[in-house]
């Protein structure tokens, strides 16, 4: 019934696509059919495919900067407080700041090539990332702590056995939620510098008026993303089996 | 000194002249108590006696402002290898087993993974859980997780076991067989017992003396001689007239203090 | 649904201790200080873009591109907040509306929907419409997803409290349900009041017409520094404020709980 409910809404989206294509609501609005072939005759010419790679680089270089910076820095802002409250108001702003609007910055630093976009998608990720470390290692049940010193743990012991593991659950989320935004980077950034990956592919099919193209390196895009999200909360749940 | 855990001999516990204010809220004030080695003693009162604050003196985790505290030779400035504590919550390490959470108490003491899960494995057996140590806290009730935290509590082989309310969060049937099998487990290898209660049938049961304290500032009350005979998980002490009376005369003395 | 990462939520002026205003003030003045030992053409000092942005209020142009991007964030999040709280309750009281449309909403949440912009101008056409829409497309998910989860979060007991009653069904949808939903809707709309922000700047961006965005867009091509760090504070300024606004809210709708 529940599986029923959600097929008839994906067909009646079809259809109500189908539709506006017709009307038309525009003259720039493909059909699901014409945007389907499109995408076929894109992953056939392996250009849909070289532009993901491109766009992979730029999210991998940057995000993985992310984690590997952001991870390490916010536990630390966890454990040692002082850290923790300055560098708590740094982030707050930074992460209030709606990113994009460094973009133009960042460009203009470092010039049109993948060190600008591997950089806006770090301004994207790291963040949240750093910021979510930061409240796993606050976190902790503080049972925890004093149940681990009533056994005379010596710091390290503490920090690997009951800390890390602790802070996990929030580490991750904050992992998850980091790499949603840094595609939102990635897409923004390659959408303005235009030359590279992805987002070139879209602004090039629009400036030679193939929006069936346009729609479905857009539509391809979105299903990247959302893969990519949902098999990190796969793991996410996999790594963290002990909740209840 | 590491590797080797050897039985444990119980020691006494000397309470001196001890005092703790948590901001304006005076918790204990001149505590005086010494219990003797291998004695199995409760503290109890009403809310705001200070026990819970008193115990954890004694455990090295809350700093006394005045006076002394000396653990068998030790003076107590910090947590230490001789005691061990046992908490209402459990606190058990939820992301890890029964086996990986009744070895944690024997990392900091250097002893080898090998011998660790061996004596794990043993204590496991020993509070009734055998079979279950590659489960999660979280598949267990809460009279199996606390007995999980008193494995825990005597792998390390403590000269004082030190426990905080560790059935109040247990239904009364389970909290019944769970005394029962904590008399016997002490009677086996014996240590000095502290135990902070709410029950007075617990505290009676269970204990060799009862500590009161009152309320507001926590000092001692009353020390109540507990004579019923050993050991009293065999027989059916509960329904002797004897039992009666030391129930009705401790709540005789706690409703004063109400 | 998770609670919001840390972040999520907006900043909250009262989380700024002493030890934050502290910090704060130190970053400017190593700013300024930077600036001064001229580093780089990229850290121009804190006062001279304090001069800037002073200048660009006079001359108007913050005036008229700040308008001109709250006017295109109200007509895009008052209807994702009005339809986001309709849809996320009728969502949250009826199963088969949620299932219908839960897939889309949750995919939708978490995807890079700046990549819909360029659908949106496909629409549209290169307008300040397209600005609204993608304030739209940003918050609505959020809003609706948050309002879903309070709806369902309803403490049964109440309800069956209320049916033992014999209290009908829209009244126990106004009197039970919805006090209820209220705190998460009032976190969704505050959530989505961030995101709103943020497709607002992404959207004037890409198609660079108007507002604060296109502004970014101008003085970044035209290399001028202090301009475009003084329409990004602006930018800043424009986001504390709008969250501010649903932070006093939620404070002064809350304060029964």
């Amino acid at each position: 019934m529940i599986l029923g409910l959600r097929a008839g809404s994906f067909v009646a989206f079809l259809l109500l696509w189908e539709w506006a294509a017709r009307v038309p609501i525009s003259f720039n609005f493909p059909t699901p059919w014409a945007t389907f072939t499109a995408l076929i005759d894109l992953i056939q010419s392996g250009a849909i495919l070289g532009a993901t790679l491109t766009s992979l680089q730029s999210l991998l270089l940057g995000f993985g900067s992310a984690v590997i910076a952001g991870v390490p820095l916010g536990l630390v802002m966890g454990v040692v407080r002082p850290i923790g409250r300055v560098g708590r108001v740094y982030l707050d702003l930074l992460i209030a700041l709606p990113t994009a609007a460094l973009i133009p910055l960042v460009i203009l630093s470092f010039g049109i090539n993948i060190i600008s976009s591997a950089v806006i998608v770090f301004v994207f990720g790291a963040p949240f990332v750093t910021l979510n470390a930061y409240g796993g290692v606050r976190d902790v049940r503080p049972r925890l702590l004093e149940m681990a010193r009533s056994f005379d743990v010596s710091w390290r012991q503490l920090f690997v056995h009951v800390v890390l593991p602790g802070a996990m659950p929030m580490v991750l989320a904050g992992i998850r939620y980091g790499l949603s935004r840094a595609f939102v980077g990635l897409i923004v950034a390659e959408l303005l510098l235009s030359p590279f990956g992805l987002g070139r592919l879209i602004m090039m099919s629009r400036s030679m008026f193939e929006h069936d193209r346009m729609f479905a390196v857009v539509v391809w895009t979105l299903l990247l993303a959302s893969t990519a999200l949902a098999a990190l909360a796969r793991m996410e749940v996999r790594l963290l089996r002990w909740r209840a | 000194m590491a590797g080797v855990i050897t039985p444990a001999q119980p020691v006494s516990i000397v309470v001196n002249g001890v005092s703790k204010a948590f901001g304006p809220v005076q918790a204990l004030v001149d505590i005086h108590l010494t219990v003797r080695a291998g004695e199995f003693l409760s503290l109890i009162g009403p809310s705001g006696c200070g026990k819970t604050t008193l115990l954890k003196t004694i455990a090295g985790l809350v700093p006394a402002d005045a006076g002394r505290i000396m653990v068998g030779d030790r003076n107590v400035t910090g947590p230490g290898r001789e005691c061990s504590v046992v908490f209402q919550d459990f606190a058990l390490l939820p992301w890890t087993t029964v086996q990986k959470n009744v070895e944690f108490g024997l990392l900091p003491r250097g002893v080898p993974a090998a011998e660790r899960a061996e004596l794990a494995r043993r204590f496991i057996g020993k509070v009734g859980l055998g079979g279950f140590e590659e489960a999660y806290p979280a598949q267990l009730s809460g009279g199996m997780q606390q007995r999980v935290g008193l494995a825990r509590a005597l792998a390390v082989s403590p000269q004082v076991l030190l426990m905080d309310e560790p059935f109040a969060s247990i239904d009364e049937q389970t909290r019944r067989l769970f005394q029962d099998d904590l008399l016997s487990l002490w009677s086996e290898e014996r240590k000095t017992v502290v135990l902070v209660t709410h029950s007075m049938e617990e505290a009676i049961y269970l204990s060799d003396r009862v500590v009161v304290l009152s309320p507001r500032p926590g000092r001692m009350h009353q020390i109540i001689d507990i004579p019923l005979p050993r050991p009293r998980e065999a027989g059916d002490v509960r329904a002797t007239a004897q039992f009666a009376q030391l129930v009705d005369g401790l709540w005789k003395i706690l409703k004063v203090l109400q | 649904m998770t609670p919001p990462t840390v972040g999520e939520t907006g900043f909250d002026q009262s989380d700024l201790g002493r030890s934050g205003l502290a910090a704060i003030a130190g970053l400017l003045v190593a700013w300024e200080g930077l600036g001064w030992l001229d580093i780089s053409m990229f850290v121009p000092p804190v006062s001279d873009i304090a001069v800037a942005w002073w200048h660009l209020i006079g001359n108007g142009t913050l005036w008229n591109a700040g308008a001109s991007s709250l006017v295109s964030l109200a007509k895009g999040f008052l209807p994702a907040a009005v339809l986001g709280v309709l849809i996320g309750l009728a969502m949250g009281r009826f199963a088969a509306v949620r299932h219908l449309l839960d897939v889309w909403v949750n995919v939708l949440m978490s995807a890079p929907l700046s990549a819909l912009v360029p659908v949106l101008i496909a629409l549209f056409g290169v307008r300040d419409t397209v600005v609204a829409a993608t304030v739209f497309l940003f918050s609505f998910f959020v809003i609706v997803v948050n309002t879903v989860t309070g709806v369902r979060g309803t403490d049964r007991s109440l309800v069956e409290m209320a049916r033992s009653f014999g209290i009908g069904e829209a009244a126990l949808f106004v009197r039970v349900y919805l006090p209820a939903a209220l705190p998460a809707v009032m976190l969704g709309l505050r959530m989505g009041a961030v995101q709103a922000v943020k497709g607002l700047v992404v959207g004037e961006m890409l198609i660079s017409l108007v507002g604060l965005g296109e502004r970014l867009i101008y003085y970044g091509n035209t290399f001028l520094l202090k301009e475009l760090y003084a329409v990004i504070f602006s930018v800043l300024l424009v986001a504390l404020l709008f969250s501010q606004v649903f932070q006093a809210a939620d404070r002064a709708l809350i304060r029964w709980k």
